[in-house]
């Protein structure tokens, strides 16, 4: 029992759970003090061992399923049981070579998907790494599964030319059938479970008419006007802050200062002091797409937290295309509107590349992960159009582990939203929070919840 | 009296006025049997903050609950000393001090005098217990109800992950706690943002998710004994169509529950097209979520 725990605890590692020494003890501990009736309470006690969080039950759910009812689990009807030694013999005779690939297949077929979950997840991270030509191709990744699925094709193919009459028939047929979930993998799409996400649709009318008006069909005259009622909303939110802040920063007596002081008036406390609580200030790091329509989003969205600078306790922000470049020194030495110009003209966003989001953030893994914290409210504003490039959502992830929150404002109308080369449903997996953001309403509704 | 077995939890959380799915049932088990946190995972208003009231109510033991919101800290959490209150104690008692320096030949020995009495200054009277070290010192048992752990801070969790791993806590004025019993602890989390590795470690997880049907009708049957069969049927399926709608707020377990209610106290005992216009907003927190279900009415009245 212990060894297929373990081997379905490497199984689990390779799928991305981490899954420590601890927890493996734990449940085997666990699956002592139950009766085991049925299949559905060992799969309660793995899981409620191995998969800690929702997001991770999808992922656990899969390879559960892998392991205890996929190839080599006795499940399908005709299956014949391939020992390791047999179905090493076919496999070589389908004409299965010996190299780390094979080896990871051989397990496969024999029932342990651990060494074959741990070459697709190898794949994954080695399309991070710069092509040797220096050219940006960003389909490392899928060239790598191309040269799999090719093996197990070859190997099939070999699978179905073995000569007839030697009653490896049988044997084969469920090789073959083991190897077709094997390419399975290599195609499907897993999103981890995401139902924390907030999906926010606001339709408060905070403003008629230029509040309603989308940000992409503004013209500069409604701009120019659109900056005055910005500077209105700013000084009205400030002000409510002040007064929110005045009254909550004031705590319980601080009695050891107090006597301290009473020290000096003949141990009569004349002067009280409170304690004060700072209020938690939320560090902001904010990605915005520069590109085309949705700048205008994101240039009412940078206005805003820069105007409200001093309600965060740091804000920190980065413009891309299809790199990322660090802007915060420009809003740090210019006033608002003037440093709004500058991103504009500033020489090293490539303003006339193609927005590519893979790319991005992977750049920004490169150089400004440490930027984030638990305490780092991460807002991206785009719209996820990435132009069928590959959209490593996995960075995504990661800066999802580090950070607190991550909130993404997509200027285009949720029905748009996934249609055509937009893969905003790729990355809402991985968001907490997700917004409509087409107009200043929408907007404003988004900052007041992030300030108040 | 400890759970016996798997099917002892399930009986006596049913006993307690919780319907536990298998899956919640196993969990409670093992949490119970090796001493371990549950962090339970789940949907608004699905039952987490109950489940850990039951369990305190089967078990006999009391429950301590301590909410987490932002800014929480440990004064408010664990514990307070009271200044004020050891300061008027020292004033009125001011005289008896006088009483134990008299005659003492120099200062250093007046100060050895009083430091003798230290014990009565530094002693848990002083000290204003918060849940954390009320469920720590207690003399029985209790059930440790953790709710929205979530909104903590960070520093926070950090804090926490240091009580649950040794059960216990280091008070400077008093020196060392060390917990009298293990409390059976449940966090809930609403998923306002992610938990870190450290805390998951050390604690079995549980999701909660919507109730299979034939759950949710054995609850509203639980909860509201006099209610028509085919009514309950109905209605739970219902609910169980607006679910699957792309609302704001996909309703709970209390909002079928206040649903039934509404229903009986309405006299309605045919669920029709009318009568659950009628009775939306008991389900809908959100007009836009109300007019997605007048929109879908066949298929939420649809029976499967
Ligand atoms: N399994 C159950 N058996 C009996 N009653 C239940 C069950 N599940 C939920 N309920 C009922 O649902 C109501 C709501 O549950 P509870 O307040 O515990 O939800 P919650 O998950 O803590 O919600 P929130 O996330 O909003 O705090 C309870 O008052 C209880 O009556
Ligand atoms: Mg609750």
């Amino acid at each position: 029992m212990i060894d297929r725990l373990i081997q379905f605890v490497a199984a689990c590692r390779a799928a991305d759970l981490r899954v420590s020494t601890a927890e493996l003890i734990d449940c085997h501990q666990h699956l002592q003090c139950v009766d085991l009736v049925d299949e559905a309470r060992f799969k309660t006690v793995l899981r409620a061992n191995f998969a800690k969080s929702r997001r991770d039950q999808a992922a656990f759910d899969r390879v559960y399923d892998l392991f205890f009812h996929g190839p080599g689990a006795g499940e399908d009807e005709d299956a014949q049981h391939l020992d390791a030694e047999a179905a090493a013999d076919l496999l070589s005779q389908a004409g299965m070579g010996g190299d780390g690939l094979d080896a990871a297949l051989l397990d496969f077929v024999t029932g342990d998907p651990a060494s074959f979950l741990q070459v697709l997840k190898d794949l994954d991270q080695q399309a991070d790494a710069p092509s040797a030509s220096g050219v940006k191709s960003n389909l490392g990744q899928l060239a790598g599964r191309m040269q799999v699925m090719l093996r197990i094709n070859a190997i099939q193919r070999g699978l179905a030319r073995l000569p007839d009459g030697t009653g490896q028939a049988p044997a084969a047929a469920s090789a073959s059938r083991r190897l077709n979930q094997a390419r399975g993998l290599l195609t499907r799409q897993n999103r981890p479970y995401n139902d924390g996400l907030r999906q926010v649709r606001s339709h408060h009318k905070h403003y008629q008419g230029l509040g309603e008006q989308p940000f992409s069909s503004l013209t500069p005259a409604e701009i120019e006007q659109m900056r005055d009622v910005i500077q209105q909303l700013v000084r009205k939110l400030k002000d409510r802050m002040g007064r929110r802040f005045a009254a909550s920063r004031r705590g319980g007596l601080d009695v050891r200062k107090t006597l301290r002081r009473a020290g000096r008036f003949q141990g009569v406390p004349l002067e009280l002091s409170y304690r004060r609580r700072p209020l938690r200030k939320t560090r902001i790091v904010a990605l915005c797409d520069v590109s085309g329509s949705v700048w205008s989003a994101a240039r009412f969205m940078l206005h805003l937290l820069y105007s409200l600078q001093d309600c965060f306790s740091s804000v920190h922000s980065f413009a891309f295309v299809s790199g990322t470049t660090d802007i915060t020194e420009i809003f740090a030495h210019n006033e608002v509107n003037r440093a709004l110009e500058k991103v504009l003209s500033s020489p090293d966003i490539g303003f006339d590349a193609l927005t590519d989001y893979g790319e991005v953030f992977y750049e920004f893994r490169q150089h400004h992960m440490h930027r984030i914290n638990r305490k780092t409210t991460v807002i991206i504003v785009g719209d996820g159009r990435s132009n069928y490039q590959h959209p490593r959502e996995s960075i995504l992830a990661e800066i999802r582990e580090k950070a607190r929150r991550i909130i993404w404002l997509n200027p285009e109308p949720e029905a748009f939203w996934g249609t055509g080369d937009s893969e905003m449903h790729t990355y809402k997996a991985h968001c907490h929070e997700v917004r409509t953001c087409q107009n200043l309403n929408q907007l404003i509704d988004f900052i007041e919840e992030l300030v108040l | 009296m400890e759970f016996e077995s798997i099917e002892d939890v399930t009986c006596r959380l049913e006993r307690a006025g919780y319907i536990p799915s298998r899956e919640i049932a196993t969990v409670v088990f093992l949490a119970a049997a090796t001493q371990k946190p549950i962090l339970v995972e789940g949907p608004a208003g699905g039952g987490k903050t109950e489940l850990a009231r039951a369990v305190a109510r089967c078990l006999g033991r009391d429950k301590i609950r301590l909410q987490c919101y932002e800014g929480l800290d440990e004064a408010k959490a664990l514990y307070e000393w009271e200044y004020a209150k050891q300061l008027l104690y020292t004033q009125m008692i001011k005289e008896k001090i006088n009483d134990l320096i008299a005659g003492a030949d120099s200062i250093a020995e007046a100060v050895e005098r009083i430091a003798e009495q230290e014990d009565a200054f530094f002693s848990e009277r002083f000290i204003l217990a918060r849940p954390l070290l009320q469920a720590i010192s207690s003399d029985k048992p209790v059930v440790l109800l953790i709710d929205e752990i979530d909104k903590a801070d960070p520093e926070f969790e950090a804090f926490l992950l240091e009580l649950l791993s040794e059960f216990q806590v280091s008070i400077p004025e008093l020196g060392i706690r060390k917990a009298r019993h293990i409390p059976m602890v449940v966090l809930t989390s609403n998923n306002y943002r992610d938990m870190s590795d450290a805390l998951k470690r050390r604690c079995i997880h549980l999701y909660i998710d919507y109730p299979e049907p034939e759950l949710e009708k054995r609850i509203i049957r639980l909860k509201l004994p006099g209610i028509d069969e085919a009514l309950a049927d109905r209605l739970v399926c219902a609910v169980n169509h607006i679910r699957e709608l792309d609302m704001k707020k996909r309703p709970c377990i209390s909002e079928t529950l206040d649903w039934a209610q509404a229903l009986m106290v309405l006299n309605i005992g045919e669920l029709s097209c009318q009568a659950v216009s009628d009775t939306l907003n008991v389900i809908c927190k959100y007009r836009a979520d109300a007019q997605l279900v007048r929109q879908s009415m066949d298929k939420v009245l649809s029976v499967k």
